[in-house]
């Protein structure tokens, strides 16, 4: 039989030197933050029973969970995710508490990649929630929290970018409604849902879906942006949306100034439990979001938060270093 | 310093004759591919092109270390993965076919024992069948995928037919037609956002060629 003792298992990996200290100082940094902005720490269980998760399938595929059994053989998940305990804890032990309830985190998940994809099982993650609504409650657009949010993840964004960063904003009723204006029924909306948040312009005049659904993910980019749909949207409440989008990014502009304020009309419900404001932060060097978030909502709680990857954003400020220093622009900042 | 040069992987072979050819029509000096012996990364003025087998131009992409990727809708839909698939530059042309042996098995979905189907896309193989609510035992080769049913492995085959003349020489008739493949340019998520007028520029440019080619 072949022994694995001596390497860790695919998908993960130790961390030493500059890569360990580079991520336990983003992880300070980050938590420092957020609690100077009233933010309170919690920190949940590394194994979590499947039921959690298995209510929100769509976004937490089966296949892509880690899972055992605990000693009375029901079936435990490693946490894929942080959003959902903390939701849990909200509606539980914290039901009592007066909203908003601001929360932050710093802690790993877990998901199963496909092998060899180069891409890690274990990740870092430091974020905050801002519980908005407790039974019942309404989050959402323009809701309360969303501007401090914003603000926080463009700072927790500056602060581990190490180069060149953008933020975007978008809202996923864009989609949505445009989606039930144009009578798109349920069982093809998933399918040109995921068309528009691909960009994929052919498939989508392939499959004869209407002009304005078309367009939309082409909607993307600076201030000029804003102007473009404006003369495509007909629709009043669509219109609105698009102005308190207009004056969220505006204030961004204000905040982090220049063009590292970018908008997105195309982002999309993709993980299926956002219903409002939708953000990523991009940092050079890196080829996906290293920090998301957006309004949701879970059972009956909305809320608004978001993850940075700290894992990511280790080891690129480990990557812009060497490179600096191998070009001998290390002490150019 | 910002690096704006955008970085793209071509799919070494076919459509990189193609490819090649499209560039030249935007204006681009592509002499340097003439004579490229083994070199497999080139600097234009307008881009940098790496040369790659079509699965690792996906996953270049999807990682980042190039922005742009062209590759066949086929090896989009066996590999999948996570990019923005912006435009269908319209060469490339072919399908991807259920085929059996000529006389045999003329309904491929009749009749309820097992069959075994091989192809190099066994993703593509599952949810096709899967489409049909049939269960199929799949076995990947690697190429002359033909060879399977001659030889006994398989009842049938789901490879990519361009002009069917090989199923043809080899005594195999198409059963039904799976999807329509062409060449696509895919875009690393990121580099759409942070590279967005390069982009733009190369996207307009590659349109308006393809169009004029569609009329």
């Amino acid at each position: 039989m072949k022994k694995y003792g001596l390497t860790t298992p695919e998908g993960t990996r130790d961390l030493l030197f500059g890569e360990c200290t580079a991520r336990r100082d983003i992880e300070t940094k980050l938590t420092r933050l957020f609690k100077n902005h009233g933010f309170s720490e919690v920190i949940t269980p590394f194994l979590e029973f499947y039921d959690l998760f298995d209510s929100s399938r769509r976004y937490f595929p089966q296949e892509n969970m880690y899972k055992l059994t605990d000693a009375k053989g029901r079936l435990m998940v490693i946490r894929p995710d942080s959003t959902i305990p903390i939701i849990r804890l909200a509606e539980t032990r914290l039901k009592d508490e007066p909203r908003p309830l601001k929360l932050c985190y710093c802690q790993t998940i877990y998901r199963v990649n496909p092998k060899e994809a180069g891409r890690d099982d274990e990740i870092a993650q430091c974020g905050i929630e801002i519980i908005i609504g407790g039974e019942g409650g309404e989050g959402g657009e323009g809701g309360y929290g969303e501007s401090e949010a914003l603000e926080l993840a463009v700072k927790a964004l500056e602060l581990v970018g190490g180069g060149e960063v953008r933020f975007e904003i978008g809202h996923c009723g864009f989609f949505e409604q445009l989606a039930r204006d144009n009578k798109i029924n349920e069982t093809e909306v998933d399918e040109i849902r995921r068309l528009v948040e691909t960009k994929n312009y052919p498939e989508l005049l392939a499959a004869g879906v209407p002009p304005d659904l078309r367009e939309l993910p082409k909607l993307f980019g600076g201030e000029e942006t804003f102007g473009k749909a404006e003369k495509l949207f007909g629709d009043k409440e669509m219109k609105k949306r698009l102005n308190s989008l207009k004056s969220a990014y505006d204030n961004l502009r204000r905040i982090a100034g220049g063009d590292k304020i970018t908008v997105d009309l195309g982002l999309t419900n993709k993980r299926g439990y956002y219903i409002g404001t939708l953000f990523n932060g991009y940092t050079e060097g890196f080829g996906k979001p290293v920090l998301s978030g957006g309004v949701y909502k879970v059972n009956n709680t909305a809320a608004i938060g978001f993850a940075v990857n700290v894992s990511a954003a280790a080891a690129n400020k480990g990557r812009l270093l060497s490179e600096n220093i191998a070009s001998g622009d290390a002490y150019a900042e | 310093m910002r690096n704006n040069k955008i970085r793209i992987a071509l799919t070494k072979g076919r459509l990189e004759k193609e490819a090649l050819g499209l560039f030249g029509e935007m204006g681009w000096d592509v002499s340097a591919f003439s004579d490229k012996g083994r070199r497999l990364i080139f600097t234009l003025p307008g881009a940098q092109i790496v040369l790659a087998k079509a699965p690792d131009v996906i996953t270049y992409v999807e990682h980042g270390v190039c922005d742009l990727g062209i590759t066949g809708k086929d090896m989009i839909m066996e590999y999948g993965g996570r990019y923005f698939e912006v435009a269908d530059f319209g060469f490339g042309r072919c399908k991807f076919a259920l085929a059996s042996k000529k006389g045999e098995r003329e309904n491929f979905f009749e009749g309820c024992e097992i069959k075994t189907v091989a192809s190099k896309y066994p993703n593509v193989t599952r949810r096709f069948f899967e489409s049909k609510g049939m269960d199929v035992d799949i076995v990947k080769i690697e190429g002359s995928v033909e060879l399977a049913p001659l030889l006994g492995l398989a009842d049938g085959i789901v490879d990519l037919v361009e002009t069917g003349a090989t199923l043809k020489e080899n005594g195999l008739e198409i059963r039904e037609e799976i999807a329509d493949i062409s060449a696509r340019l895919i875009v690393n998520t990121v580099s759409m956002k942070m590279k967005k007028p390069e982009i733009d520029g190369f996207l307009r440019l590659v349109e308006s060629k393809t169009q004029e080619k569609v009329k």
